[in-house]
């Protein structure tokens, strides 16, 4: 063979490779789900990476940090600039995970973390799984979230390549995948999403007896990673339960989170247990009988938190930095738009 | 030597590649995310009156019968939730994502729990509140656990103060405190996953 036929061979072999590989990068991208306009929430974890990452307070967590506290009001009152990195029923190795990979890219000042998710000990449910861990980026910390998190169900090789996964899902196919195909939307602010409804909390069951109380050993291994890799790096761990109604959160949990905060010195608030600090009316602070805050509640909490923060932790008022109060700006139109389509969409409705 | 071997690991990755897709198509089970539909939808049927439910219920899994209303875990609510009249209570939660409500019925001494499929609700859960109700087979709140024993034999499982028995797609759990009956619970296992 001559050297020119070769090269021309050679040249054949990597044109088809790299047509096949685009094709199947191209079939992954549209049949992935592009949680942009449905299941927002599953892009969440996602959208950090766009961020200027020079936060003074993380969240970490499950539906009961993203709905229940507004970054803005934490700004704007406190100039905290804070940001929650919590997806739906994100698991405590799911946290911690994504914990870790957040120190990759900046060192907080403090971390919150709710500890609803003391409750799971074991892999739950691989749709809230693919949207926590999907939105990640390719690191040791999620490659070992994904291996913590997996059903029995569940392939690791499905992660990495999604279209294993998608495939079966040409046919619900819909606007968003070819709407969204090449770029997503901003679903939250700075990981918060925001409700403008009202449903008044009424008849929220008390919680079943169960066999037993006692948090999983799983559970107390993650959290106790999640404290050792703080103090490892300097970072003020705040414990918090927020003031969700349902699900219950049961007297014997609450004993164990609080001799845990004790032994460790750490901050913990059960906001269920501080309701004339936050204002949060019931009547009218929910949009789903309790289970998560709409704004109005939102926002009262994050006053309240603030202030403890400000007070207990003495984090700085970064208000007067032109560069972070010039990004915040631009956040806070944001937030006050997506406010003000709520309120019409609420009056359309109502109308 | 070299090209040799970029040809061979080109073609080695689109074989693998291609494999991949065709053990993704080849699977037995439709990868879609969404709740598992129940195994079998009772329908409007499920509201039965039954005089031996043991008999009728072999097999098929535990069912709860209260004053001739007949509940099978997984099967669909509304007929049974109609049957058995207003509810003393009534509560709905949202999943923090999915469409559809869990819908929780309280009524007189149990609580009745639903799960939402395909635009229907099916049932999940059967709790027991108090000793005013009992199991078709006589066991209630209160009881002993020589009595469970004697009344439902052998258990599927045992953990710390839970007795289960697993029958079909559905488990019934009693949970116990002090050597006497704290809690029973139907439970669909198909709803559980959720």
């Amino acid at each position: 063979m001559t050297g020119e036929k070769r090269k021309s061979r050679r040249l054949r072999v990597l044109l088809s490779a790299a047509v096949v590989l685009l094709s199947l990068g191209f079939l992954q991208r549209l049949l992935s789900p592009k949680y942009s306009t449905e299941l927002i929430e599953g892009g969440l974890i996602r959208e950090y990476y766009g961020e200027e990452k020079d936060h003074d307070l993380i969240f970490i967590g499950d539906c009961e940090v993203y709905e229940n506290f507004s970054p803005k009001v934490l700004w704007e009152e406190y100039g905290i600039n804070s940001y929650i990195r919590g997806s739906a029923q994100q698991l405590i190795w799911q946290s911690y995970y994504l914990l870790e990979d957040t120190l990759r890219y900046e060192t907080p000042d403090a971390v919150v973390f709710n500890v609803l998710a003391m409750q799971y000990n074991e892999p739950q449910r691989e749709a809230y799984n693919r949207m926590t861990l999907e939105g990640m980026r390719w690191s040791g910390s999620k490659v070992r979230s994904i291996l913590a998190s997996m059903t029995e169900e569940e392939h690791f090789l499905d992660y990495v390549f999604p279209l294993l996964r998608y495939h079966s899902r040409w046919s619900q196919l819909k606007a968003e995948d070819a709407a969204y195909l090449l770029k997503t939307r901003p679903v939250s602010h700075n990981g918060y999403t925001m409700r403008l409804d009202v449903r008044p909390a009424e008849n929220v069951p008390e919680g079943r007896i169960l066999p037993d109380y006692r948090f999983g050993d799983r559970a107390w291994s993650y959290l106790e990673k999640i404290r050792l890799l703080c103090q490892e790096k300097g970072v003020e761990l705040v414990l918090v339960k927020a003031p969700s109604l349902y699900p219950y959160w049961y007297p014997q949990w609450e004993e164990q989170i609080e001799d845990y905060a004790r032994e460790n010195g750490l901050l913990y608030l059960n906001f269920l247990e501080m309701g004339e600090e936050t204002g949060i009316d019931y009547s009218r602070d929910t949009y789903d009988a309790g289970l998560h805050l709409n704004l109005y509640g939102a926002e009262k909490l994050s006053r309240c938190f603030g202030r403890i923060l400000q007070e207990q932790l003495g984090l700085e008022d970064r208000r007067g930095e032109a560069a972070l109060a010039a990004r915040w700006q631009e956040k806070c139109a944001a937030y006050e738009a997506d406010k003000q389509a709520w309120l019409a969409s609420l009056s359309e409705e109502n109308a | 030597m070299k090209k040799t071997s970029l040809s061979k690991t080109l073609a080695l990755l689109l074989a693998v590649l291609a494999l991949l897709s065709l053990a993704a198509c080849g699977g037995s089970g439709e990868k879609v995310i969404q709740r598992e539909a129940p195994a079998e939808s009772a329908g409007p049927d499920a509201a039965l009156t039954s005089e031996n439910a043991r008999e009728e219920t072999a097999g098929a899994g535990f069912v709860f019968i209260h004053q001739g209303v007949r509940v099978d875990m997984d099967a669909e609510a509304s007929a049974i939730v109609a049957a058995l009249g207003e509810p003393s209570s009534y509560f709905e939660a949202a999943s923090c994502v999915f469409e559809g409500l869990d819908k929780m019925y309280t009524y007189g001494g149990f609580e009745l729990d639903t799960y939402p499929t395909d635009g229907k609700d099916y049932v999940s859960a059967v709790i027991f509140r108090d000793d005013s109700v009992a199991t078709p087979e006589g066991v209630m709140i209160g009881d002993s656990a020589e009595k469970l024993q004697q009344v439902y034999g052998d258990p599927s499982s045992t953990a710390e103060n839970l007795v289960s028995y697993q029958a079909g797609n559905m488990e019934l759990r009693f949970i116990l405190a002090d050597g006497v009956i704290a809690s029973i619970e139907y439970l669909s296992l198909a709803a559980e996953g959720d």
